[in-house]
């Protein structure tokens, strides 16, 4: 039999493979335990087969996407481009979260994959029921849109020069 | 898609449909609740969400939301209803007395000299409406516990609609993502589109119209209560306010039953009373027992309300032609009485909205 503090000290590490996967997301950074209890109890477990779409360019774009498990390629369906391939605890269409603008890409899965969806009418609910949880992810989401901006930036000014 | 698929399809849809519509009629007290939820849900959703911001418990919340509801309206129908009693034995009492059929009397008869001849027959005569009066009013508490027991099953569906709801409300964000997990992954983003504006929907079109029946309410109290210092000698007015603010909850027809309380009650406490019968509006119409002051009263108050109130509080939510929240109103009013007049604009709404998204996806249908 386990000591009872062992069970005590263990409560905070959980083996709910969302909570893991939130927990691996820059989006997400800062967030207490009960915080991420919060958002696993909000977001939605997907399930897609290989070669399914995940979403349509163009389409109108309503949150983003995290990966437990498989692999996910962002494409440009138009010239068959591949901008990316994703795996394990990879994210993809954090935009949306801030606009309705249209998806730039086509999101496919490559492999049979699990994916977590966090949209921004969860995120839009959390704001107003939780404000400081809200707050903790609007700073870290502007965080990883500025330093997309700045990877853009130097690649801008790379092929400039 | 192959033939046979679509025949198959075809023939599922309509032993669906007629398999629902027989059990139509068994399940529809559970369908009206789970509405009925619905609509309370909307309503007490963003308090709760509101109070668990602050004390951040939600059940602690729902039950503190709830209860203080629940409250609110026992307290308001029980000492409405003890005031009603009241106001009806003292009514009963002056009827049984002498003075009284003659001030009945008095007023046929004035009423006659003002009302022109060809109207004269349509006024029934003044011993038949005190007899029928008599008559009636003897029986009132025999026909309130009638009501009584028809309202038994009212209280059934209201109890299990007030435990639907506060279910629903303290698991409502599980709840809302057991449903969403039924939706294909082709459709999930668009389904989830969809429902977020439903809910938007409705939530502000029933916030709008609690606020613009509170100002309703408030104003009509007001207005009951300038009345009185003109020497209406009005009773019961928070109450006749607060009917009439959730009256104004039914559009059209709402504001007119609004009224008929405070015209009773001016009857009934003005009769026997000289200067009330001959009392003139703004000293030039002849408005016996202020009855012409209390329906301007109530103009003025619905027009505070159309033209500045609900513009501003409700807005374009949901942005119905006249025509056809008349026609809904009709077919609520058919299907379910004023409960579904209640509730016709709302749903009428909710079908726009749902429309409004179809078409939506249909233009975008390439794009799934």
């Amino acid at each position: 039999m386990k000591p009872l503090w062992e069970n005590y000290f263990n409560k905070n590490k959980t083996h709910n493979p969302v909570i893991l996967s939130l927990k691996t997301i820059p989006i997400f950074e800062d967030l207490t335990s009960n915080e991420f209890e919060e958002i696993s109890r909000l977001v939605h477990k997907r399930n897609y087969k290989k070669g399914e779409i995940i979403f349509k360019k163009n389409s109108p774009g309503e949150g983003m996407y995290i990966i437990i498990s498989g692999s996910v390629n962002i494409i440009d369906p138009d010239s068959e481009t591949v901008f990316a391939s994703l795996s394990n605890n990879n994210f993809f269409g954090e935009m949306a979260l801030l606009d309705e603008e249209p998806r730039s890409a086509q999101a496919i899965a490559v492999t049979p994959s699990d994916l977590i969806g966090f949209f921004r009418t969860d995120m839009k609910s959390l704001i107003s029921r939780f404000p400081d949880m809200g707050n903790k992810i609007l700073l870290n989401l502007s965080q990883v849109l500025a330093e997309r901006l700045r990877e853009a930036n130097i690649l801008l000014q790379e092929k400039s020069n | 898609m192959d033939a046979s698929i679509k025949i198959y399809r075809l023939l599922s849809g309509i032993i669906i449909a007629t398999v629902s519509w027989l059990l139509l009629p068994y399940i529809s007290p559970v369908l009206i609740m789970l509405v009925l939820a619905f609509i309370f849900t909307s309503i007490f959703l963003p308090a709760v969400d509101l109070l668990e911001r602050r004390i951040r418990n939600r059940s602690l919340s729902v039950f503190i939301i709830v209860g203080t509801c629940i409250i609110s309206i026992i307290w308001f129908v029980g000492s409405f209803m003890s005031n009603l009693g009241l106001q009806i034995k003292i009514f009963s009492d002056k009827l049984q007395q002498e003075e009284f059929s003659n001030s009945l009397i008095s007023l046929w008869e004035k009423i006659q000299i003002m009302v022109p001849d060809f109207l004269i027959n349509l006024i029934p005569e003044s011993s038949y409406i005190i007899n029928s009066l008599q008559g009636k009013l003897s029986n009132i508490f025999q026909n309130i516990l009638g009501v009584l027991s028809t309202t038994g099953n009212i209280f059934f569906i209201l109890t299990m609609t007030l435990i639907f709801s506060v279910i629903v409300l303290v698991e409502y964000y599980s709840f809302k993502r057991s449903i969403v997990r039924f939706i294909p992954n082709k459709y999930f983003e668009i389904g989830l589109r969809l429902i977020y504006n439903v809910e938007q929907q409705v939530s502000k079109f029933l916030m709008g119209q609690l606020l613009a029946a509170f100002t309703v309410a408030l104003l009509s109290t007001i207005g009951l209560f300038i009345l009185n210092q003109m020497g209406a000698n009005l009773t019961l007015i928070i109450f006749i306010g607060i009917i009439a603010g959730f009256a104004n909850l039914i559009p059209m027809v709402g504001p007119f039953v609004g009224m008929i309380p405070a015209i009773l009650i001016a009857i009934m406490n003005n009769l026997g009373n000289n200067t009330a019968m001959g009392h003139y509006l703004l000293g030039t119409v002849p408005s016996p027992f202020f009855i012409l002051d209390i329906i301007l009263m109530f103009i003025i108050v619905q027009q505070i309300d159309n033209n500045f109130v609900t513009p501003i509080v409700v807005g374009e939510s949901t942005g119905l032609h006249p025509m056809l929240v008349m026609i809904a109103l009709l077919i609520g009013g058919t299907l379910m009485g004023p409960l579904g007049m209640l509730f016709a604009v709302p749903a009428a709404g909710i079908i726009k909205v749902v429309i409004q998204e179809i078409s939506f996806i249909s233009q975008n249908s390439h794009l799934l």
